[in-house]
């Protein structure tokens, strides 16, 4: 008796065997489409680098910028620029993004530290993305780093690179970093049907800079490289998401802005939601008070709106931001993690709602 | 005669388990080149898609291009799957196009949409096969075939399975046809939304949890009307309604065939209609929703959410809640079912309304007292079995006489 069971068990166990996952071959290549048209090859042949090109040590005419509110990209470490032909100047501009003259280049680095604990050591830069102003229209590009540090590389489908690191709280991370697609580039920076620059507004600019110890709106003035603007204490600030001495209501709208409303506003291409995040939306339904959703299929979890005031748990914004399922998730792309602090934010925000309404 | 008696047993226990699982396949890996290819592609381009199966990881997206083919070499042959789809929730995404043409090929299992068109003008899917591989599940993404906001849409000879969603969609378009398709084993098997001057016709919807339908929704950003459904085999919508709570089609009572949602200058003619099991063809306002939504939200103690819908809908001032200018006529209802199904409120509703009989045309009876001159009509068999819920009176001037909606006065 004993042996039959052995017996089903071993033709049991063979069959769960037998039913083998499907198979992916190898990546191979189908014959190959030029991509020459779309750029230069390489990253430095463009010379916004002096030097050793991993030092990122810009050349004249290539200034370091930081804004208050950054986008969540997996934890990635930014350096950001912006290159301006030389006797060029950018002009104020009160809500949108500066007004920047021909020839434009904004230059995103994006970087792991090897160690979070100690961001100014080891680091891996894996991509650097260009959106460059020709003739009143930004095209965006992307170039791949090698693995050596010295050179990077256009690339316009994307790729996958795993990463690692140490996290502020000393264990190790690693995920599979995905470096966009043109496409993707589009998805986020489409306003209207123009390619535009979605971080370097005044409301975002309006900070003090870590580099040059000053606003940085000012010290542009100053240098003769801004013009137009007004007296500091009249320009708009988004608040910083992490600034703890900010009210939460600001930090989480301005979390929400800077991860959510490129494609969350009016002119954007998640306007069909009609769920609105700006940060200056002041309406209780596009801002998905009691808002019912529209076409988010499974991305509703099975709660029936998009914030209840106080319940985050039965909003589906949070349900969004906490998941990371892909046919789940918000925002889309740019993420494979949750953004921790985000999602507390938030959560801290839509609970606080209810003692306001 | 013993070991004969286990190599037998052995046979059969393996082919006992493994048979309902499909065979294992073999994918080739071609997304990097692909999308390079999509991204790179000149105006008037054709892009031939190899026969094969084919795995991607993220969506496949082609943005602002004009006058390009994308042509596989058949929906059996030519096997696009984002089953280990880790970025990005469609499968395939057009955008900002003009002219494109998908044809001949099969998409498979993206988390979201497996085929989402946006801001097109001038789109075609042909024989195109979008499905999900596991059956109606809801953890199926939501909609096989996506054209949004778009114009001139034509899909032809697809197929669409296991949507959670609604299979063939299309939403807030304008100049759309959609003919000769089949779609099964989806929450909604065709569905226009918001969007005007579409035919629907040839089609056969089955085994959905409703067949067809036809809706205008709040809170977009634009409406519909004028919609055309003929000729098409609306049968056995019976499927249990697996979608997602807080999505409209939630609200489907299973066994319907087809819907009209608070739109209006609407034509249903000379469609066969057959044993959906609640209701041939529903009409109906968006106040009845909003009504059901409401006994739901009390129900969970929740906030006082119908109220939101309502408050909602109300607020929006382009948006018509009541359809009018419907035709239903020369269509042929059958129904061998004795009860609707008692999954939804709607269900429970019309067993204790028309016991043993569910209606082959219901109408909620909802209208706009201000506008008196906005009907709708019908004009069918003698044999048919017609319910006015006059929803909006709690029922109480509930009748099943036709001839009042009659298309001759």
């Amino acid at each position: 008796m004993r042996g039959y069971l052995l017996w089903i068990l071993c033709v049991l166990a063979a069959c769960q065997r037998s039913q083998t996952a499907d198979t992916v071959l190898a990546e191979e290549s189908l014959p190959g489409a030029d991509i020459s048209a779309f750029g230069p090859p390489t990253l430095s042949s463009y010379g916004l680098f002096k030097g050793e090109l991993k030092n990122l040590e810009p050349s004249n005419g290539v200034y370091p910028y930081e804004i208050n509110s950054a986008l969540f990209s997996d934890y990635a470490f930014k350096k950001r620029f912006i290159f301006m032909p030389s006797g060029m100047q950018m002009k104020y501009h009160k809500a949108e993004t500066l007004d920047f003259p021909d020839g434009t280049i904004l230059i995103k680095n994006f970087y792991y530290p090897a160690d979070f604990r100690k961001p100014e050591q080891a680091r891996r830069i894996l991509e650097t993305r260009l959106l460059i102003l020709e003739k009143d229209s930004w095209k965006p590009l992307v170039y791949v780093w090698n693995v050596e540090q010295t050179e990077a590389h256009l690339e316009i489908a994307g790729r996958n690179l795993p990463v690692k690191w140490i996290h502020y709280d000393g264990g190790e991370r690693s995920i599979q970093y995905a470096v966009p697609t043109l496409n993707q580039c589009k998805g986020c920076h489409l306003k209207g049907d123009k390619v535009a620059p979605i971080g370097p507004s005044a409301r975002q600019l309006n900070r003090i800079a870590a580099v040059i110890g000053k606003n940085q709106l000012v010290h542009w003035k100053e240098d003769g490289i801004l013009a137009d603007l007004p007296d500091i204490n009249s320009v708009p600030q988004l608040a910083a998401y992490d600034d703890e001495t900010r009210d939460v209501a600001s930090r989480a709208r301005a979390w929400l802005e800077i991860n959510c409303a490129h494609c969350h506003r009016e002119d954007g291409p998640a306007k069909n939601s009609g769920l609105i995040l700006t940060a200056e939306e002041k309406s209780m339904l596009p801002l998905g008070i009691g808002k019912a959703p529209v076409a988010a299929g499974k991305g509703s979890g099975d709660r029936n709106f998009d914030i209840v005031p106080g319940k985050p748990d039965e909003s589906i914004l949070l349900y969004r931001i906490e998941s990371v399922d892909p046919g789940v998730m918000m925002p889309e792309v740019g993420r494979s993690i949750v953004h921790k602090e985000g999602v507390i934010l938030v959560r801290k925000w839509i609970e606080g709602l209810a003692k306001t309404q | 005669m013993k070991s004969n008696f286990f190599l037998v047993a052995s046979i059969i226990l393996i082919g006992s388990c493994t048979s309902p699982n499909k065979p294992a396949r073999v994918f080739r890996n071609i997304e990097h080149s692909l999308q390079t290819q999509l991204i790179a592609a000149h105006n008037g381009d054709t892009i031939n898609l190899p026969e094969g199966n084919f795995m991607f990881t993220k969506s496949l997206i082609m943005d602002g291009k004009s006058n390009i083919v994308i042509r596989g070499m058949g929906m059996d042959r030519t096997v696009l799957s984002w089953k280990n789809q880790v970025e990005g929730a469609q499968g395939i995404l057009v955008t900002n196009g003009r002219n494109i043409v998908l044809e001949d090929f099969a998409v498979e299992d993206a988390k979201g949409d497996n085929l989402k068109v946006s801001d097109t003008q001038g789109i075609t899917l042909r024989r195109i096969r979008s499905e999900w591989t596991d059956g109606p599940r809801p953890e199926n993404g939501a909609y096989a075939l996506y054209p949004v906001l778009s114009t001139r849409v034509l899909m032809e000879e697809c197929l669409a399975i296991g949507s959670s969603d609604a299979g063939i969609y299309v939403g807030q378009s304008d100049s759309v046809i959609i003919r000769n398709n089949k779609a099964y084993w989806n929450v909604a098997g065709i569905e226009s939304e918001n969007s005007k001057w579409v035919e629907i016709y040839g089609n056969e919807a089955y085994d959905n949890t409703g067949g067809i339908l036809v809706f205008d929704l709040p809170g977009l950003t634009r409406y519909g009307h004028t919609t055309k459904v003929y000729k098409n085999n609306v049968h056995d919508n019976n499927h249990e309604n697996f979608a997602h709570k807080g999505n409209i089609v939630a609200s489907i009572p299973p066994g319907s065939g087809m819907m009209i949602l608070a739109t209006h200058t609407t034509d249903i003619y000379d469609n066969d209609i057959i044993n959906n099991r609640s209701v041939g063809a529903a009409i109906i306002s968006y106040e009845l929703v909003a009504a059901i939504n409401e006994g739901e939200e009390t129900s969970d103690g929740a906030l006082g959410g119908a109220q939101t819908v309502n408050n909602n809908y109300k607020s929006d001032s382009l948006y018509n809640a009541f359809p009018y200018d419907i035709h239903v006529h020369d269509n042929r209802f059958s129904n061998s079912h004795w009860f609707p199904s008692l999954d939804s409120d709607i269900g429970k509703l019309l067993l204790t309304k028309s016991f043993l009989n569910p209606p082959d045309v219901l109408y909620d009876g909802v209208s706009d007292a201000s506008r008196p001159d906005r009907r709708i009509c019908i004009q069918e068999s003698d044999e048919l079995t017609f319910i006015n819920l006059d929803a909006g009176n709690d029922f109480k001037g509930f009748s099943k006489d036709v001839a009042s909606f009659s298309c001759r006065k």
